[in-house]
């Protein structure tokens, strides 16, 4: 039984063989081989509206981060277009390949800062877990090109984030990651400010008149979305927000000013988009890309 | 007994021609280093629960990444330099054959020192991978072969196999019919690292997605604390224990039934890291079974210690090495018990996520197999220096302050992990948990502090035994590392 030789092809070979068997290929045999892997572009067609909306909101960050950003065409870009309308095949094909880019690299993000350490992307069915945190995912839900390696977490330091997506707006994990107790009062999560960077951007401040009729402080300033990096692209988004407002409005010219700002980097819309689709793709889903 | 009387009567240091002396004692150095340095990354982030974490805001400081660090430094930098260092001293003089090559020996601790530094590195820049306890950078963007940075994977696996190369030499010369059961193990462990190595960082990255990766990376990080550490501290404490308490070891027969136990249970017990998850029940139950298996597996060593250290109780006031050993077993038996008990489902129903979790991992990791390689180095460190430590009363510190420190850090994260896990049962609002939380998060960091503290002292001590001034020592007592 102790003859020393054996030890290294029963015990260092065998038994960890058998367990990789076991607990590795049998689990796979059963469930992950019946069906192909999702590549990143099934999994990124359907293309989720706050991802959609973040080009709306930040468009020079998502232009910055997209190659195929110019060609994503929103809604009210195709209002006028017919149902048949090439550009809107052309700009769903756009949206897909953005958001893709969006997963994959949001995804790569969500495990550089180590997020999965403190949030968890695993629902069990006890524990009142489906009450608070929503759907139990299946293996085939999460037989994908996005889950390698699985990210189930370990510790639930912050809330689980399976089914994450379309929970919140995309400018509350703008705001939440600027200051975490700003949208979520007693969070012990850091602050991401990385994730943001200085520019100058377009504003629009309030009529003397409506804010003593109101109440609205005059320094009241409202925001247009875009942060541009130099001033100069700054003064030229003003131009054209200038040259965009009807005549009958041409007072509200006079009040459009550029002022310094911050806006999230390329790489925080990734992790929004990343955070935005977090369950949103189950297996029915699966779909052929169109190529 | 008395600690060093008569200059006149102290022994020569025992010379050990087959013992390359320089690498056991950086070896050590390099452990007890790492130790310190991840220990106090520990500390720091403690204190991002209650808002007060010095660096926030700067990238490559932030908690998320530098909690990495915590956990991989603590076993790629410490626990096996620390083992490692102790081989260079336990196996040639288990085969009676020195080691492969002293040259070897210096290119392997060169480049193990380089991946560790290359890993934190690759963690705090944003390259740590996916995998719990294997965070080490692949180098590789995600299931591609695109190369971001240095592939310290690889580089791991190029030193487990150069490690294995330099330590199997002497055995394999040795070898006959009846080996020590420490060489078995030392044996096993060292092969099973590479294979566990190979699957945990290859397999879920670009084989298999999904659930079934997830099954792949339970039983890696389960692979790597039974089939590498766990070995490695039983052969290492097989060797240790008989020499400092010069007698044999209570049954030969226990430590082999212990050791084919451990290869057969230990690695099924990898999913039970995700329990109640989506892969298969069958395959979660089979990983329930086997960890309670392997409570019977772990009694094996601790009766065969207790039952070895029968009549020399005294050694526990008198003897500093075999106290640490001796306060590991406890903490070992602790643990394995526990381990039995939150493995079944209803018990990970409330503790899962929760703090529970990280106090069980600390009571194994440092209550065990640290507390172990720290008696090693108490008891090595004067053979090594050739001089007496610096000052005994400083080995003291480090053993209470690190004793009292882990005891209050288990009892803290076991009670907080309960709170917390009805509390997520009960649907208590987040913030109503997190706020209960807070006094839990406030002595955990206490708690860590106080490791810390007695990890400086030790460190200390080590520095300024080498350093400082030459002290006799008599070798013939073992038991002289305590203040008489």
């Amino acid at each position: 039984m102790d003859r020393f030789t054996s030890v290294l092809l029963v015990a260092g070979l065998g038994c960890f063989a058998l367990a990789f068997v076991l607990s590795g290929l049998y689990p796979w045999l059963i469930t992950d081989a019946k069906q192909t892997e999702a590549t990143i572009a099934e999994v990124a067609y359907n293309v989720t509206t706050e991802f959609k909306q973040l080009k709306e909101m930040y468009p020079v960050a998502f232009a910055d981060a997209y190659p195929t950003a110019d060609e994503c065409l929103t809604d009210r870009d195709l209002a006028s277009a017919d149902d048949d309308d090439p550009r809107r095949a052309q700009s769903d094909d756009a949206w897909r390949a953005a958001h893709a880019f969006a997963l994959q690299a949001g995804r790569d993000t969500y495990v550089a800062e180590a997020c999965w350490h403190c949030h968890s992307q695993f629902v069990r069915p006890v524990a009142n877990e489906t009450q608070r945190f929503g759907r139990i995912r299946v293996p085939a839900d999460e037989n994908n090109a996005l889950q390698r390696p699985m990210m189930f977490g370990t510790r639930r330091v912050g809330p689980d984030l399976t089914n994450e997506g379309g929970k919140r707006s995309n400018d509350w994990h703008v705001a939440h990651f600027s200051d975490p107790t700003g949208t979520s009062p007693g969070s012990i999560m850091p602050a991401y400010t990385w994730f943001f960077r200085d520019g100058h951007q377009v504003f629009r401040t309030i009529d003397p008149d409506s804010a003593e009729r109101t109440g609205i402080a005059t320094s009241r300033r409202y925001p247009v979305p875009g942060v541009y990096a130099t001033q100069a692209d700054a003064e030229a988004a003003l131009q054209r927000a200038s040259d965009a407002t009807p005549d009958n409005l041409s007072t509200e010219r006079k009040r459009l000013v550029v002022g310094e700002s911050e806006g999230p980097t390329p790489n925080a819309l990734n992790v929004i988009a990343y955070l935005q689709w977090l369950g949103t793709w189950t297996d029915d889903d699966r779909r052929e890309p169109q190529q | 007994m008395t600690s060093v009387a008569d200059p006149a009567q102290v022994a020569e240091v025992p010379s050990e021609p087959l013992v390359d002396k320089g690498l056991v004692k950086w070896h050590l150095t390099a452990a007890i280093f790492f130790m310190v340095t991840a220990m106090t990354w520990g500390f720091l982030v403690s204190l991002q629960f209650f808002g007060h974490y010095p660096f926030e805001g700067i990238s490559f400081l932030s908690y998320g990444r530098v909690r990495l660090l915590h956990t991989n430094e603590i076993a790629y930098g410490f626990l096996v330099n620390g083992f490692v260092g102790c081989m260079y001293y336990a196996i040639p003089r288990m085969t009676g054959k020195s080691v492969a090559s002293s040259k070897l020996g210096w290119l392997i601790f060169g480049v193990w020192q380089f991946i560790i530094v290359a890993m934190s590195v690759g963690q705090l820049l944003g390259f740590g991978q996916g995998v719990e306890w294997g965070e080490t950078p692949t180098g590789f963007r995600p299931g591609t072969w695109e190369l971001q940075y240095i592939p310290v994977d690889f580089l791991i696996e190029l030193g487990a196999v150069l490690v294995a190369i330099q330590f199997l030499t002497p055995i394999v010369k040795s070898v006959r019919k009846h080996q020590y059961v420490s060489l078995w193990y030392l044996t096993a462990g060292m092969i099973w690292l590479i294979l566990t190595y190979v699957m945990g960082n290859t397999l879920p990255e670009w084989t298999l997605a999904g659930t079934s990766g997830a099954a792949t990376v339970g039983l890696f990080i389960h692979d790597l604390v039974g089939l590498f550490v766990t070995p490695m501290g039983w052969g290492l404490m097989y060797f240790f224990v008989p020499v400092i308490l010069r007698k044999p070891i209570w049954s030969h027969a226990l430590s082999v039934i212990g050791f084919w136990a451990l290869a057969f249970f230990y690695p099924l017990n990898g999913v039970h890291h995700f329990l109640l998850s989506s892969i298969p029940m069958s395959v979660q139950y089979g990983a329930i079974i086997s960890t309670m298996a392997v409570e019977i597996v772990v009694t094996t060593v601790v009766v065969n210690f207790f039952a070895t250290m029968w009549g020399r109780g005294d050694a526990l006031r008198t003897n500093l090495p075999i106290r640490w050993f001796f306060t590991g077993m406890i903490c070992y038996f602790i643990t394995c018990l526990q381990c039995m008990f939150h493995t079944t489902l209803t018990m990970q129903e409330i503790i899962h996520f929760t703090d529970w979790v990280p106090g069980h991992a600390h009571l194994v990791m440092l209550g065990v197999f640290a507390f172990w390689i720290m008696g090693m180095t108490t008891w090595l460190w004067p053979r090594l220096t050739g001089s007496d430590w610096h000052n005994r009363r400083l080995n003291h510190w480090h053993y209470w302050l690190t004793v009292i420190g882990l005891v209050i850090m288990f009892g803290d994260l076991t009670a907080a992990g309960l709170v917390h896990g009805y509390m997520l049962a009960a649907l208590s609002p987040w913030m109503e948990i997190v706020r209960a939380m807070h006094g839990f998060w406030v002595i955990r960091t206490f708690a860590g502090g106080m490791i810390v503290a007695g990890q400086l002292c030790f460190a200390w001590n080590m520095y300024k035994t080498c350093t400082g001034e030459v002290k006799p020592y008599d070798y013939r007592v073992d038991l002289a590392t305590v203040e008489a």
